[in-house]
């Protein structure tokens, strides 16, 4: 009792105390936070109503749900008199409000208890979501519930963004940082520092891994790097050109360009036995591999003149052009079957996306200097480098187009995001 | 060191501008874009290495912790001391005895224009920097164990990994005429930057064409 009690008062004494150093370990690193600021939403999408859950699980759900273009938060004020988390559900009284109403319980581990309400026939789904060492995974995987309940799409919210954030660009003094944050931007944290360009950073289909091209020894060099434990190792420095890493699903291999033999071409290296396989053979530049399934390459090569992009085997074989819309189509990053890529409208560059055929093509954005689009896993979502107020930021817009959010950077431009796979 | 570089540097930039004016006003045809004036004053002052690993925490604890050496052997600094010298575009009087290493920093010397442009989305040599080209590749011809490495740039626009193929296409388009001229293939090497180190940030048409280089870099020089 006694000793309980003394565990009480030095926990009273030392809890602000830790509070504090948290504090400052936080405002260090908050200087890099990516800050939202514009949303662009339309009122389209089907309506959903997240009624308060303490601990603010509800505010994540809610900006995760409006940001995927598909949904339509409706303000939880309007639903009155609806009983708690686990009680009765007369939800047909509100179905002239919503269509959708989701309500939840914090448990007093982390976990959180999710129920959705579907107002038109009362039917209501539960979810139970464990605890998580980073608590805001978890508001993330309950909206990933949701959203997949609903539109029938695999939800992406809890996955992450790796981004390059360039401080001093035009100095002696420029600074390369590789980020790692939450696909909110939340949580960013640093995982490589350099005076030279890392450029195309590109995800391991477990997660764990980024591919990245530095140019820290005056030449180009592809390196993976393990983002927990730091762990670095060289792919491929050969004479010339070493770039645009990409993993395929199965982790097996990396696709990337290579001018050993002359100039730009796509190759395959087998990561275990570092064997190389040669895809194209072409005297034009043949560059940025994105693997549209376990046995198909998209890239971009200008063999017709132009940039456009082109499809072929994993396994090589002939190459098939896929873009045909306009002088420059570049840049394709692939993702359930579709594929989003710059694309040159009159004097502007935009993100567009389109089926991984060239079909259904949709202009996602309407800057002037748009580039590097990365699709989310679910294809859902593009983020994207727009351009604003003269610095380089990032943009998240969805595949409807209708939701579009900025995040800036006030550290400095902020370059080529890559979207993470679904996380474990 | 980097302070004598830098009087050095001030001292240079009139001296190149007014050089730059005089040959602007005999040559007949100049290339507007490149005869610009301005010097861009980099190359050697970038060094290698200094980079830093982090880790992510598992549950987003942040620690940044500098592994050390990161599989370069180089950190700290830089394998050559290559320089870019003056730009390109303007063309000054070269016989052979003028063709020495001495003359790569000399602003009345040919060989003091060390940054050629390219046309949008091309990697063919304008015919204005031939004769630039051909004076850079005599110098090699005669001086066997000098070696340039070629550095290529793209401007800002299109997709960033293309950019890196565009402009190593141009270094090495420089590389193929010089080794036609005399050059040997292994005093030169190239690389491409894309379009990550801009000597301009504007994002207009004159900023891109400034961006749109290669600049010729000696060990040494």
């Amino acid at each position: 009792m006694n000793f309980t009690t003394h565990l009480l008062t030095v926990n009273k004494i030392i809890k602000p105390f830790i509070l504090f150093v948290i504090a400052i370990m936080l405002s260090s690193t908050t200087y890099a936070e990516l800050e939202l600021t514009i949303s662009k939403n339309t009122d389209a999408g089907i309506p959903i109503a997240i009624m308060p859950i303490s601990g603010g699980a509800s505010g994540i759900i809610e900006a995760d749900l409006k940001r995927s273009g598909r949904l339509n938060i409706v303000s939880a004020s309007k639903i009155t008199g609806l009983s708690p988390f686990g009680g009765s559900i007369q939800s047909d009284k509100y179905k002239d409000i919503t269509d959708y109403i989701v309500r939840g319980k914090q448990g007093a581990d982390g976990s959180l208890e999710i129920e959705l309400i579907s107002t038109s026939d009362n039917a209501s789904s539960r979810y139970s979501i464990s605890k998580n060492t980073n608590p805001r995974r978890v508001a993330h995987k309950a909206a990933d519930e949701i959203y997949e309940k609903i539109t029938r799409i695999k939800g992406a919210f809890d996955t992450r963004l790796a981004y390059v954030v360039v401080t001093n660009k035009t100095s002696a003094n420029r600074k390369f940082r590789l980020y790692v944050s939450d696909s909110d931007g939340h949580a960013p944290q640093v995982v490589l520092t350099s005076r030279l360009p890392i450029i195309s950073p590109a995800w391991s289909p477990n997660g764990q891994e980024i591919a990245y091209v530095s140019f820290e020894n005056e030449s180009s060099a592809i390196y993976t790097q393990n983002i927990f434990t730091g762990q670095k190792r060289l792919i491929s420095s050969r004479e010339g050109l070493n770039g645009a890493p990409a993993w395929s699903p199965n982790g097996a291999y990396l696709a990337m360009s290579l001018s050993i033999n002359g100039n730009s071409e796509i190759y395959t290296m087998n990561i275990k036995t570092g064997q190389l396989k040669q895809l194209t053979h072409s005297k034009a530049i043949d560059t940025e591999p994105s693997w549209a399934s376990a046995n198909s390459i998209i890239f971009t090569s200008d063999r017709g003149g132009a940039p456009q992009i082109y499809r072929i085997p994993a396994s090589g074989g002939s190459a098939k052009r896929i873009t045909f819309d306009g002088r420059y189509n570049s840049g394709a990053d692939a993702a359930n079957n579709k594929m989003a890529f710059i694309t040159r409208r009159g004097r502007g560059f935009n993100v567009a996306i389109s089926s991984i055929g060239g079909s259904d093509k949709s202009v996602l954005s309407n800057g002037r200097l748009d580039e590097s689009p990365s699709i989310s896993p679910n294809g859902a979502m593009v983020a994207y480098i727009t351009m604003r107020d003269g610095q380089n930021t990032l943009a998240v817009v969805s595949d409807t187009g209708r939701a579009k959010q900025f995040l800036t950077s006030p550290a400095g431009d902020v370059r080529e995001p890559a979207w993470s796979p679904y996380l474990r | 060191m980097n302070k004598q570089k830098n009087t050095f540097l001030k001292l240079m930039i009139p001296a190149f501008a007014g050089v730059l004016l005089l040959s602007a006003c005999s040559s007949q045809r100049q290339n507007i874009d490149s005869a610009d004036g301005s010097t861009t004053g980099k190359g050697s002052d970038t060094t290698a290495g200094d980079s830093k690993t982090g880790t992510i925490g598992a549950g987003g604890a942040s620690s940044a912790k500098n592994t050390g050496n990161n599989g370069g052997s180089n950190n700290g600094q830089s394998n050559y001391d290559y320089r870019s010298g003056a730009q390109g575009g303007s063309q000054g009087r070269v016989d052979d005895s003028d063709i020495t290493p001495a003359g790569l920093n000399d602003p009345n010397n040919l060989l003091s224009q060390r940054i050629i442009y390219f046309d949008y989305n091309k990697s063919t040599i304008r015919p204005e920097y031939m004769v630039i080209l051909n004076t850079h590749a005599k110098l090699l011809a005669k001086y066997p164990n000098l070696k340039a490495r070629l550095e290529g740039h793209a401007d800002e626009r299109g997709s960033r990994e293309y950019n890196v193929a565009l402009s190593e296409e141009r270094a090495r388009s420089v590389k193929r005429l010089m080794g036609t001229k005399g050059a040997r293939g292994a005093q030169m090497t190239i690389l491409g930057y894309g379009e990550e180190l801009p000597v301009v940030t504007g994002h207009n048409k004159k900023s891109w064409q400034k961006n749109r280089r290669v600049e010729i870099k000696y060990k040494n020089y």
